[in-house]
């Protein structure tokens, strides 16, 4: 068991920001270093794609269904992707049960909002007649333990579930929607692979990828979505400020951190094959 | 929901060799696998695959109660929260808890309550957090074994553990373990769980018709069943303690510390 706090000692604080002072994490990291990224696909047999993602002790996973339905009427021809997220009372003795708070509802708004802005999903791709029928998706997380940066590690989640994607691939007939005996596959309905990057920040240092500990005594955090040479989306959450000088070398940072991890996380090895 | 492939059982669920749809024997379980202490920030954990089923359970507690009025001032009290994930079924399942889940969650509770010494922490509660990834029928008699090796994992004191199982009929056969398509497609379907420390029932639902003959071949061999599936949660635990000792003793043997 490891030892959760909601408030963390004013020596544990003092501790862990002293190490940030000299460049040095708690867990022995470097200031701009990520913990190691676990990833696992397929694995639920009833979803139409998963993924099971550790970031660290960190764990998330996914899951995609779809169902089929009417287009918005602004947007005839386009499919509609819904993320949403479950912080659940498993997964930490910080969670409670109840209805979505706060920190899952922007869990989930973060991450959709890194991959609508990137052309990741391509909407058209899931439009089976104009006006008539398209596919939704929904992507939902399930935090299954809680060791800090939920964002990145849902990031990362959702993208491999949407890789590992195989949804039946149906055709308009008379007698209504029928199925191919094809699949739609990630390659299919996925572009782009857009990144979250979290940054926390004590006083006037920046890090990458927060741990729980790191989290509870930060002044704020930031989160920077990018493709391969764009930065897609941003949110800056709790009290911190940042300098505009600060924002800059994050947006360059991020496009490098980025890189780096989409080589290292090769996201297109768990696509999945159908024969 | 509009899916474009429909969910359809087949009409006969024995293959020509006399084998279920899965390959197995009548009295055959699936494929099972447990394994405990896989959430860090629990108390106890366990993580359980049985066929396709794939389930998590946390245990919390003792801790205090919330609503606060439903602590009891001479005794602690259980709590059990099941819940599906939204892609763990077939058609996706709506993300607030359902009437399914709310009896299911009451009934594991009643099942697993018998075996505590709740009587020793008065005015707390242990909750015990039960989700299912991924499900193929029997999951109700999955997450008591799961939930149960949890609290286990946990060092809360238990009387014994607690196992359960499905019996069933299918095409005028009795079966034991019965998956997910079994379930929909059968004709009876008996879930039973045993509290080891006196070896009776502690859960018992049943749905379907069958004679009285019938029914007591079920309780027989679910008997059995569950006997096997205990050798497996005391694997699971014991596993966790062994590879604790031999770490231990691997340190020790390499300063020199051998006996």
């Amino acid at each position: 068991m490891m030892d959760v706090k909601r408030v963390i000692s004013t020596i544990e604080r003092k501790y862990i920001i002293n190490n940030l002072k000299k460049e040095e994490r708690v867990d022995g990291r470097g200031l701009w270093e990520y913990r190691d990224f676990k990833i696992d696909t397929d694995m639920v047999a009833s979803a139409e794609g998963s993924a099971d993602v550790s970031l660290g002790e960190t764990r998330i996973i996914t899951g995609l269904k779809y169902d089929v339905g009417e287009p918005f009427p602004d947007l005839p021809n386009e499919g509609v992707c819904t993320i949403m997220a479950e912080l659940l009372p498993l997964a930490s003795p910080l969670f409670e049960r109840g209805p979505p708070d706060e920190q899952s509802i922007e869990l989930a708004r973060v991450v959709d909002r890194g991959i609508r802005h990137a052309d990741c999903v391509q909407t058209k791709k899931l439009c089976i007649k104009e006006k008539e029928a398209v596919y939704i998706l929904f992507v939902d997380m399930y935090v299954i333990n809680y060791a800090g940066n939920l964002i990145d590690c849902g990031g990362v989640s959702t993208l491999a579930s949407l890789v590992s994607a195989h949804i039946p691939e149906g055709e308009y007939t008379e007698n209504g929607i029928e199925w191919t005996g094809n699949y739609l596959t990630g390659e299919d309905i996925v572009n782009e692979l857009p990144l979250v990057l979290t940054y926390g920040k004590i006083e006037d240092i920046i890090f990458s990828d927060p741990n729980l500990p790191e989290e509870l005594v930060c002044d704020g955090k930031i989160s920077v979505s990018v493709t391969e040479d764009k930065i897609t989306s941003i949110q800056k959450s709790g009290a911190a400020t940042f300098s505009l000088d600060e924002i800059r070398m994050l947006g360059k940072k991020s496009i490098e951190i980025g890189r780096e991890l989409r080589n290292k996380l090769n996201f297109w090895q768990y696509k999945v094959k159908i024969e | 929901m509009v899916l474009i492939i429909k969910d359809e059982y087949p009409e006969k669920l024995f293959r020509e060799d006399g084998k279920r749809l899965d390959g197995r024997d009548k009295t055959e379980l699936r494929p099972l696998k447990m394994e405990v202490g896989v959430i860090e920030n629990a108390d106890g954990s366990a993580y359980l695959e049985w066929g396709n089923n794939k389930i998590f359970a946390a245990v919390y507690g003792p801790r205090e109660v919330h609503p606060h009025h439903l602590a009891k001032p001479d005794r602690g009290i259980l709590r059990v929260f099941y819940r599906m994930a939204t892609y763990s079924v077939f058609d996706r399942k709506r993300p607030a808890p359902g009437r399914r889940e709310k009896e299911i969650s009451m009934i594991i509770s009643d099942c697993i309550e018998p075996v505590l010494f709740l009587e020793l922490y008065p005015g707390t509660a242990f909750e015990v957090f039960i989700e299912v990834i991924d499900a193929d029928g029997g999951t109700r008699c999955a997450s008591t074994t799961v939930a149960s090796l949890a609290l286990a994992d946990a060092g809360v004191p238990m009387k014994s553990l607690v196992t359960s199982v499905a019996i069933g009929k299918i095409d005028g056969e009795i079966v034991v373990d019965l998956s997910g398509i079994e379930d929909k497609a059968g004709e009876a379907d008996l879930p039973l769980a045993i509290t080891w420390f006196n070896g009776e029932i502690s859960l018992l639902q049943f749905d379907g018709a069958m004679d009285v003959e019938e029914f007591n071949k079920c309780l027989t061999l679910g008997k059995e069943a569950a006997e096997k599936i205990y050798q497996i949660q005391l694997d699971a635990l014991r596993k966790k303690y062994i590879s604790i000792q031999e770490s231990v003793s691997g340190s020790s043997n390499a300063s020199g510390g051998e006996e």
